[in-house]
């Protein structure tokens, strides 16, 4: 096929004979003549055949070039053979936008975990109320009220109280505690400062002050907004990579993942923070925080990967709580830091009748206890307690 | 001259898998580097590779396109979808109560129809607008706004219909489309022959309205009953099953892809025949179009780019398009010649900004032929 050249005002071609110089090519067509330099082409092909030549800015001309022609002017033009003269961007665009995606990633895993402290305080509670009313339609959904669990959730909330009182959480008179029958051993804050305490962490516990431990990490985590602010980073989250990083398939989940561990290192700090505070609660209220490491030495047993004679046992351990591993430090640690604050000589948070009675909520069986309680602590719930602000919930329903 | 007698001109498409799956992989690497943003390049690499493999006369069609162009479209998205999306998916859930923000989340997805129609119609003007043979311009006139409208009516009668109103509503698509699309100042014509436009798409859509359902109530009989008779013979026990989380995800997947392959097949008859009734119904200049699309050709195609972009994740999803392009093209051809001296070119401006909506939406599955 002969060299062609289209116009670009009609769609047809007139073939035409190239003259190749040092800096321009020419042709004529009819009476005119075509002195295109180089300096102004570009290509139109995708350099995988015979030369196209259009000028830039793009005047709709195109110069179809034979076979002879296209050799020619690569040899006398290398620079249109260059990435540039397709309109390929070259290593510098791709860093400058690997540099771009990164920099922006940054500027979120600093930006969202900045502002989403002050945004969290400043949640109104209607909408605060809002956010809870959601939490307790997922516990709603894999949990079930224990209709027989009243009383010991009464002493819970006495001795949550107490504890609170004496390191003098603001929010106390907000705190409430709920025990529900779930599979598996976890207490949750949310937002409406509630606590949710599951029937098989009370099992789990063979001391009040193991349990008592875990609900005075929870306050901390009610005292420090935390919940909120784990939510406004969550939902930054989501925003920031569907809109910036929309797109589909195998490269958002590489973003998306990129976030959620950023998420997950901040949400250990919170933890580490609830612990902290929680020692000092239960320091404050004379409670002894080794029993808080003995029940994180039994997670920590749990989460062990098991031997092989434990394994060929078939179900002589269960295999650790995926729930307690993904965001908490290592248990361990947790375990060390709770032992180095313990003091002799205090008394058990409940009495043994107290208890009892938690042990027994949602049908539990009162086991054989590792120490016994004594029957009268020290530092006992006064009986007259100011009352709680949330009245007990019905089954499959939210506190107000 | 009768179209019948008129000289055929075949579309070529030179494209080949192994060059185009270079290109695809580089672009799936670099996405990935880039945390996705490298998209806007990927998708306009792919499109330049697509297009300048497709000939007619000996001459390739031109992708001139910029990914500073679809970039712009995004920026522009930002504040007029993405703004509005954010404050229905994610603040209104929390800020509203549960019967609102339901209602507010509805409202959005109802909303949603005429938007996706008008994303298709400024996805299609742009990539017409960009998309040049022998230096002229093709375009897309009219204005999507209308088309979202009329697409929004013809949802609610597919719905109403129980989907017997879809091929009418497929042809009454393709009209609008093509009655708008322009060849420099040349329009098409979506021409009118005497039949109705659906003619011949009845029997294909029955069938895939019916073998459907009752296909995929055969593959899970037929999945359930081997799972039941495998646990039966004791191969696999109970406790192994629950044991095995990954064996039940496998029965899922092999269900989901069972349910993939009859919806291409049992679809394809209706598919084929609808493109090539389009083809059949379009002209420029005198010239109209013919396209050999067949139900076991088209079935094949259309699972190999569905098994390619589940198994690669969605990153080569490009390469979907690359056969849907390179099977439409291989069996085309346009019969009789248009005066191709008078046709000159387009007057409308191009315009800067891209596709907008259409990344919004992920319409294009990484190329954008739509």
């Amino acid at each position: 096929m002969q060299t062609r050249y289209a116009d670009g005002r009609a769609a047809i071609t007139h073939v035409t004979t190239l003259d190749v110089g040092t800096d321009t090519i020419a042709f004529r067509i009819g009476e005119t003549e075509h002195v295109w330099p180089y300096a102004e082409l570009r290509r139109a092909d995708d350099g995988s055949g015979r030369v196209i030549l259009k000028r830039h800015p793009d005047t709709g001309e195109r110069l179809y070039l034979d076979e002879t022609d296209s050799a020619r002017l690569i040899v006398a033009a290398p620079g249109l053979n260059a990435k540039r003269a397709f309109g390929i961007e070259g290593p510098g665009t791709i860093a400058a936008i690997t540099g771009a995606a990164w920099s922006l990633a940054a500027v979120f895993l600093l930006a969202v975990p900045l502002g989403a402290g002050p945004i969290a305080d400043h949640v109104p509670p209607r909408y605060r109320a809002q956010i809870a009313d959601i939490s307790w339609s997922q516990i709603n959904a894999f949990t079930e009220y224990c209709d027989d669990s009243d009383e010991a959730a009464r002493i819970l909330n006495d001795v949550a109280y107490r504890i609170m009182q004496e390191s003098d959480v603001p929010m106390r008179d907000d705190v409430w505690i709920t025990i529900v029958d779930a599979p598996f051993p976890n207490a949750f804050a949310l937002p409406d400062h509630s606590i949710v305490v599951t029937d098989d962490l009370i099992a789990l516990a063979e001391h009040p002050d193991e349990l008592v431990g875990v609900i005075a990490h929870e306050i901390a985590h009610i005292e420090h907004n935390h919940i909120m602010k784990n939510i406004i980073r969550s939902v930054g989250a989501g925003i920031f990579f569907d809109v910036v990083f929309g797109g589909a398939g195998a490269g958002q989940m590489v973003a998306i993942a990129s976030v959620n561990l950023a998420s997950l290192r901040y949400s250990r700090g919170d933890e580490t923070d609830a612990d902290l505070r929680g020692l000092d609660y239960l320091d404050a209220a004379g409670i002894d925080t080794a029993g808080l490491a003995r029940l994180f030495d039994r997670f920590a047993e749990q989460e062990r990967p098991p031997t092989e004679s434990e394994e060929e046992a078939d179900g002589e351990r269960s295999g650790g709580f995926p729930t307690m591993l993904s965001s908490h430090p290592a248990t361990a640690e947790r375990a060390a830091a709770a032992r180095a604050r313990s003091r002799e000589g205090l008394n058990p948070s409940m009495t043994d009748a107290e208890w009892q009675i938690v042990r027994a909520a949602c049908g539990g069986v009162v086991l054989p206890q590792s120490e016994p309680a004594p029957t009268a602590p020290p530092n006992a719930p006064p009986t007259n307690q100011p009352p709680v602000a949330t009245p007990l919930p019905a089954p499959g329903t939210k506190p107000d | 001259m009768t179209v019948e007698t008129a000289e055929a001109q075949s579309f070529k498409h030179e494209g080949r898998f192994l060059n185009v799956l270079g290109l695809a992989l580089k672009n799936a690497g670099l996405s990935l580097l880039t945390l996705t943003l490298y998209r806007f390049w990927a998708r306009t690499a792919m499109r330049r590779r697509l297009w300048s493999r497709t000939s007619l006369m000996g001459d390739p069609l031109e992708y001139t396109g910029t990914a500073g162009e679809l970039l712009r479209g995004f920026l522009i998205s930002l504040p007029t979808f993405f703004l509005p999306a954010i404050f229905v998916l994610y603040i209104a859930p929390l800020v509203f109560d549960p019967a609102t923000a339901f209602w507010l989340v509805a409202g959005f997805y109802v909303i949603g129809v005429p938007l996706v129609a008008a994303a298709r119609y400024l996805m299609r003007r742009y990539q017409l607008s960009r998309t040049r043979w022998r230096g002229i311009r093709l375009w897309l006139a009219g204005t999507a706004s209308a088309f979202a409208w009329a697409s929004f009516g013809w949802t609610i009668l597919q719905t109403l219909s129980l989907g017997w109103y879809s091929p009418v509503a497929r042809m009454n698509r393709a009209k609008m489309m093509w009655e708008h699309t322009r060849f420099g100042d040349q329009p098409f014509e979506f021409i009118d022959d005497g039949e109705p436009p659906a003619k011949g798409l009845w029997w294909p859509f029955a069938l895939g309205w019916f073998a459907f359902p009752i296909s995929y109530i055969a593959t899970l009989f037929i999945v359930f009953a081997i799972g039941a008779a495998i646990v039966g013979t004791g191969a696999i026990t109970g406790e192994q099953m629950s044991a095995n989380p990954m064996l039940a995800v496998g029965i899922a997947a092999a269900v989901l892809i069972s349910m993939l392959v009859l919806i291409l097949f049992c679809w394809a008859p209706y598919n084929a025949a609808a493109m090539n009734r389009i083809a059949a119904l379009i002209s420029i200049d005198g010239a109209r179009f013919k396209l050999r699309a067949k139900t076991f050709s088209l079935f094949a195609v259309s699972l190999a780019g569905w098994m390619i972009t589940i198994f690669s994740l969605g990153l080569l999803a490009p390469m979907a398009g690359f056969l849907q392009v390179r099977y439409v093209f291989h069996r085309l051809e346009i019969i009789g010649h248009p005066k191709f001296a008078e046709i000159g070119q387009a007057i409308v401006p191009e315009g800067k900004a891209g596709e907008s909506l259409g990344d919004a939406f992920d319409l294009d599955m990484g190329v954008g032929v739509i």
